[in-house]
């Protein structure tokens, strides 16, 4: 098998992807990874390393770029959820590296250009691995948004079932979508009830949240409070079958409400 | 740049598949409509056994365009087609479901609900690179 230098390798893989999938480098663009870098588990909301829905990322799903530098890091990205690539740093070691560290990175980095394909892939696979580019603090930052997040959701949750709302949900999406954390789903029987039923919530948000929400406030039949990281969806029963939006979001992990197992008074 | 007599791609299950615009609302002297703007627009074509028909005067909003959209961090979007997705006078999709990409943009001009039925972009990378990485590399040599 003739052996391809890196360079050659790397451009002719750009031209083939933009060739063929010119619809959806937008979406690479776009994404910047927002979503690969961080999954939550529900019970600690402490973030691991890069999974897709159990995919560990790795270069073997894009070997074209692996070998081209020490560190990838998309251009464009403004995300601390961005994961970077880097050779010589795992998950549990600290961000700062050692002296000897460094300059066997640079070592490697010199001996890039002269290594074929094959070593180069043994190379990986022997440092290789996904890492945060960020420290400790972003990540415990993190987490403490998302759990203001759930309380907020949870807060609202309530204010729903205060006004007699069914089904009333709350689905993590965070790990499925990069525009949001939590989705509170809940049905009304009514569309005066889905207007109390959004005032309520929205006088909770700017008491105890200080938030407000976007988007239009007309009675409709699916109302729709977009408060940046939880996203309420209030449907007429018909809506909310027609739209189904738990099939859609099936992957994503249900929070358990405490007053809904509580007895009612 | 969607205006009067363009044709577009319908982004939704609802049945319509060839809207002309006819009209750019809320722009009384905009030329054209961007990623965002709402459009009246009549089927040309539709699929049968939908609801909706042929020649039915529909609303949209605009998801994506060829004409490349400019972000404030200096990123460039540009899509191949120009397409739509139906609603219906509350502002509410006609179709349950929403294909392909859609931006950001969508979600500030208060259409968080086309974005929340739109697919995860996420999983359309994944299946990209697992596509990549099953072509033969050989073939990229020259």
């Amino acid at each position: 098998m003739p052996t391809v230098s890196f360079h050659k390798r790397f451009f002719a893989f750009m031209s083939h992807f933009l060739v063929s999938h010119t619809n959806f480098i937008m979406a690479v663009a776009h994404h910047n990874f927002l979503s690969l870098g961080q999954q939550c588990t529900l019970t600690g909301l402490k973030p691991t390393a890069c999974h897709l829905r159990g995919e560990h990322l790795s270069w073997s799903m894009w070997p074209a770029f692996s070998p081209v530098k020490n560190t990838f890091r998309n251009p464009s990205v403004n995300n601390r959820d961005a994961p970077v690539v880097s050779k010589k740093c795992e998950l549990h070691k600290p961000r700062a590296k050692s002296k000897a560290d460094m300059e066997q990175e640079e070592d490697v980095d010199v001996d890039l250009s002269k290594l074929n394909d094959e070593e180069l892939d043994a190379l990986f696979n022997e440092y290789g691995e996904v890492v945060r580019s960020d420290g400790e603090s972003s990540s415990s930052l993190e987490v403490d948004e998302d759990a203001h997040s759930l309380a907020f959701a949870v807060a609202l949750a309530e204010a729903a079932y205060e006004v007699k709302a069914a089904e009333i949900k709350v689905l993590h999406v965070k790990p499925l979508v990069y525009w949001t954390r939590f989705f509170v789903i809940a049905t009304a029987f009514s569309r005066p009830q889905i207007d109390a039923m959004g005032k309520r919530m929205r006088d909770i948000a700017e008491e105890r949240f200080k938030k407000i929400p976007s988007g239009d406030l007309k009675p409709n039949s699916w109302m729709l409070l977009d408060y940046g990281d939880v996203v309420v969806h209030i449907f007429l029963p018909r809506e909310r079958t027609f739209y189904n939006l738990e099939e859609f979001y099936g992957n994503a992990a249900v929070i358990g409400l405490p007053f809904l197992s509580q007895v009612p008074r | 740049m969607i205006q009067p007599q363009t044709y577009l791609n319908v982004a939704d299950n609802s049945g319509a598949k060839k809207p002309m615009c006819i009209r750019i609302l809320k722009a009384s002297n905009r030329k054209y409509a961007n990623i965002g703007n709402v459009i009246v627009a009549v089927v040309k074509e539709a699929v049968s056994n939908m609801p909706l028909r042929k020649s039915e005067i529909v609303r949209a909003v605009v998801v994506r365009t060829c004409k490349e959209l400019k972000r404030d961090n200096g990123m460039i979007i540009q899509f191949d087609d120009n397409a739509a997705v139906v609603i219906n006078q509350e502002g509410n999709p006609k179709g349950t479901r929403v294909f392909g990409p859609v931006a950001r943009e969508s979600r500030e001009s208060n259409f968080t609900k086309i974005v929340s039925l739109a697919p995860e972009i996420l999983q359309i990378i994944i299946n990209l690179l697992f596509q990549i990485e099953n072509t033969p590399i050989n073939n990229w040599n020259d």
